[in-house]
């Protein structure tokens, strides 16, 4: 895909729509389109996060294991959300494991790239710390409504 | 009618006042000595009457003091109010039955007592016409309530000795008698200037053929009430009084006052205009026969605003002080057009602790107060109608048989209803109805179908009631009351595009409208549903909304709190469903039903897309006990939930949206 389409498609996503139009081809130049199939692993918990990924098409499940080997689906990605996050920040190590639910397009920024980009360009750092962080308040407020577990089923009221 | 001219009838000569309201058929209440106190009671002759009492009364204080004269109405106020004989402390509603699936529910209605009240002071009479409002001319009249109003001749006395507590001059009531009563009386040392205030008053006095009385006993009539007037003064000064005391819900003086105050309902039980209510069951052992009572309760209670899951909307004292003090003086006026405290003091004199409500105001809400927000302006229709009439009389049931039950997760199940009632038929979406199996108290529970031959109803095992509503089988019956509350606004949404908004159980009040919209479809723009559930099994309807996925007029999403690895769908919170939306807000009406937490969260993302808040609807869970704005259990601000809702727009709640302790 050549340069100005990827940065035409970054355009359409939720993450990338609202960046500038400069900023937004400062970060396409950056990125790459890879398809995923079902099933793969885009990142693991624990391991090296190399790189972020803005979702195209698709559904991301973003999973933590728990003792004994059931894993909890805790968000999914959908298309224009983030994954990967963790790649922009050191140590870029992976809070939760992505597996592709659904076969699944997305831009990748190879973390080591970004990092690098962002440390010498304030403009595009400021856009997408600003995105990334939008993301990260997101999904805590999301975590903090489902600690609050408000589906629960009630305890003798009547 | 023209009234008479004033009579007079000497001291001596009450006897036959009373003679003459026996011969009327009447049992004479009046104030009488008793237990170191005044009290209500009935009443043999003359003698009974408190002749040479009065009370000092104080915060906290209440005694007995002879006088040297021989007055019989010398005593201030009496500690118990008339609501004792208006709005009983304990009312038989029904007697029930349930023979296997066979089930009766019967209405019980005694008939009143033919009452004479006797010693009724200004403040009482204006106590008995806001007792009336909220019983009579409100929303949905109490039949009991009515009818021993309707049974009573009141004997007002006008007052001629001022209590340290009373302030009814605040509250334009009182201390002149100027309406309301059948006979009014003031007392003088040797006798009483009679006023006829209605015709039976006058029926009643007629007979006696008493003289006239002189211009110098009916201006000293006058001159003593005028001293009282003067005495009491204006300790709290009401102009603004409501506005005040709205704009201070966060004053620092709740939590003060909550210090002291015992939460122990004393000053709402000798309150003569608290009215609120509870619902108690009794039943058999093998819960075959039952009946149900309406008895007082208060908004102190602890439990006054439990709901299921043992959720509690003012837990803590101060938010069930600040509940009384701004209903009383403030929300009374949405609701019935008028202040709710009639300045009697009965509340200062019989608080344990002694705590003032006038200083209490005075405090919180300064005269001198500087304006802040105010949450709810208060309506220049105050005393509005109801959003909903319905099923008026709280003991008035319909059988309804399971046709079929139909379990949709674990403790939830869908109970289709067969009723050929025309009112439970008129039902729209949005509405619920009181369900009762003899011996469980009756839960509000939504429609969640409207059929041509009955409802269906979603009910979630949340407590024994429920959960025995849960395991009923086809053939089994139901006593519904309803259909109530305020539908979903259908209509508005007509011609915009409609987002619908569900978590939970709370699909089910959504899907008669989601059905509404769509045998309708044509009138609506585009309509997006979003669907929230706890876990994949939690989900609702999941064959029904699996079908209106696949339709190419309709979007539907769902997405679950959390999942295993099995479950391929959306997993996070509702909004996150369209907190990335791009579709244009202010052609949108929205419609949410949740958890509160939940639909706050809703509105606010709905807010941030450009979406109405007038537009954007939803349905708020309180403690529904009677479903027609009379027990007063679902007051949130100026609302009755069950009578003015559930159904409300964001814009109508305003602050008191997810605001703690309301």
């Amino acid at each position: 895909m050549d340069r100005s389409s990827l940065t035409a498609l970054l355009g359409e996503t939720w993450f990338g729509g609202r960046l500038g139009a400069g900023t937004r081809a400062r970060l396409a130049a950056l990125g790459q389109v890879v398809d995923i199939p079902e099933g793969a692993v885009v990142v693991q918990e624990g391991m090296p996060c190399l790189a972020l990924g803005v979702v195209i098409s698709g559904r991301i499940a973003l999973r933590l294991a728990l003792p004994g080997g059931q894993d909890r689906t805790i968000l999914t990605v959908d298309a224009g959300d983030v994954y990967g996050w963790s790649a922009v920040l050191p140590p870029a190590i992976s809070t939760s494991t992505g597996i592709a639910v659904t076969p699944s397009r997305a831009i990748l920024f190879d973390g080591n790239d970004l990092r690098s980009a962002l440390a010498i360009d304030c403009e595009l750092a400021a856009a997408v710390y600003q995105r990334l962080l939008e993301t990260v308040v997101r999904r805590l407020t999301a975590t903090r409504m489902q600690l609050l577990d408000l589906y629960r089923p009630a305890s003798d009221p009547w | 009618m023209v009234m008479p001219a004033p009579v007079y009838l000497p001291r001596a000569e009450l006897g036959r006042l009373f003679g003459a309201l026996a011969a009327d058929g009447r049992t004479v209440v009046g104030p009488t000595v008793a237990d170191g106190a005044v009290i209500y009671d009935r009443l043999e002759s003359p003698g009974d009457l408190p002749h040479g009492w009065t009370a000092e009364t104080a915060p906290g204080r209440y005694r007995l003091d002879a006088t040297s004269g021989a007055r019989a109405f010398d005593y201030g106020i009496a500690v118990t109010a008339w609501k004792r004989s208006t709005h009983p402390s304990l009312v038989p509603l029904t007697r029930a039955r349930r023979d296997g699936e066979l089930v009766t529910v019967a209405p019980v209605h005694e008939p009143p007592p033919r009452l004479a009240f006797v010693g009724v002071r200004a403040c009482e009479l204006a106590a008995l016409r806001i007792q009336e409002r909220a019983m009579r001319a409100g929303p949905a009249g109490d039949p009991d309530h009515v009818a021993r109003r309707d049974a009573a001749l009141v004997v007002a006395v006008e007052c001629a000795r001022a209590m340290s507590t009373c302030f009814c001059t605040s509250m334009a009531a009182g201390p002149e008698v100027t309406d309301g009563a059948d006979l009014i009386l003031s007392e003088l040392d040797e006798g009483f200037v009679v006023r006829v205030g209605s015709a039976p008053g006058g029926a009643v006095v007629e007979p006696l053929a008493l003289r006239p009385a002189t211009q110098a006993e009916t201006e000293r009539a006058a001159a003593q009430v005028a001293g009282v007037r003067a005495a009491i003064g204006d300790p709290v000064p009401a102009e603004g009084l409501p506005e005040r005391l709205r704009a201070a819900l966060d004053h620092p003086r709740w939590a003060e006052v909550a210090e002291r105050c015992l939460a122990c309902a004393n000053c709402t039980l000798v309150c003569p205009t608290c009215f609120c209510t509870s619902v108690a069951v009794a039943s058999d052992l093998d819960g075959v026969e039952a009946t149900t009572e309406r008895q007082w309760d208060s908004c102190f209670s602890l439990g006054f605003g439990r709901v299921a899951g043992d959720a509690n909307f003012r837990p803590k004292v101060a938010d069930r002080y600040r509940q009384w003090l701004t209903h009383k003086f403030s929300t009374w006026w949405d609701q019935f057009g008028s202040s709710g405290c009639v300045g009697c003091g009965r509340c200062i004199a019989w608080c344990p602790v002694g705590i003032d409500v006038r200083e209490e105001l005075t405090a919180i809400a300064p005269v001198t107060a500087p304006a802040g927000p105010i949450p709810w302006p208060l309506s220049p229709e105050t005393g509005r109608a109801p959003a909903a009439l319905a099923t008026l009389d709280p003991a008035r049931h319909v059988v309804a048989t399971v046709r079929s039950t139909e379990p949709e997760t674990a403790d939830t199940v869908t109970l289709e209803l067969v009723t050929s009632d025309e009112g439970l038929l008129a039902a729209r979406p949005g509405q619920f109805v009181m369900v009762e199996l003899p011996a469980f108290a009756a839960p509000p529970i939504s429609v969640s179908r409207i059929r041509a031959d009955g409802l269906d109803l979603t009910i979630r095992a949340a407590g024994a009631a429920t959960a025995a509503l849960a395991g009923l089988g086809a053939g089994s019956q139901v006593a519904l009351r309803g259909p109530l509350g305020r539908a979903w606004p259908v209509d508005t949404a007509r011609g915009r595009d409609v987002v619908i908004v569900a978590g939970g159980i709370g699909l089910a009040p959504l899907r008669p409208l989601i059905e509404s919209v769509l045998a309708d479809r044509s009138r609506f723009g585009a309509v997006r549903l979003y669907l929230g559930a706890r876990t994949p099994r939690d989900r609702l309807f999941v064959a029904e909304m699996n079908a209106l996925a696949g339709r190419a007029d309709l979007e539907v999403a769902e997405i679950v709190d959390r999942a295993g690895p099995e479950w391929l769908g959306r997993v996070g919170i509702v909004t996150q469903l369209f907190d990335q939306a791009t579709w244009d807000g202010s052609r949108v009406t929205a419609f949410v039903c949740g958890p509160e937490r939940m639909m706050q969260a809703a509105a606010a993302t709905l807010a941030r897309l450009g979406v109405d808040p007038a537009a954007t609807w939803l349905t708020l869970e309180r403690n529904m006990a009677c479903g027609v704005g009379t027990c007063g259990h679902c007051q949130l601000g100026p609302f009755f939930v069950c009578r003015d809702g559930p159904v409300f727009s964001v814009l109508e709640l305003g602050s008191a949206f997810g605001r703690e302790g309301l």
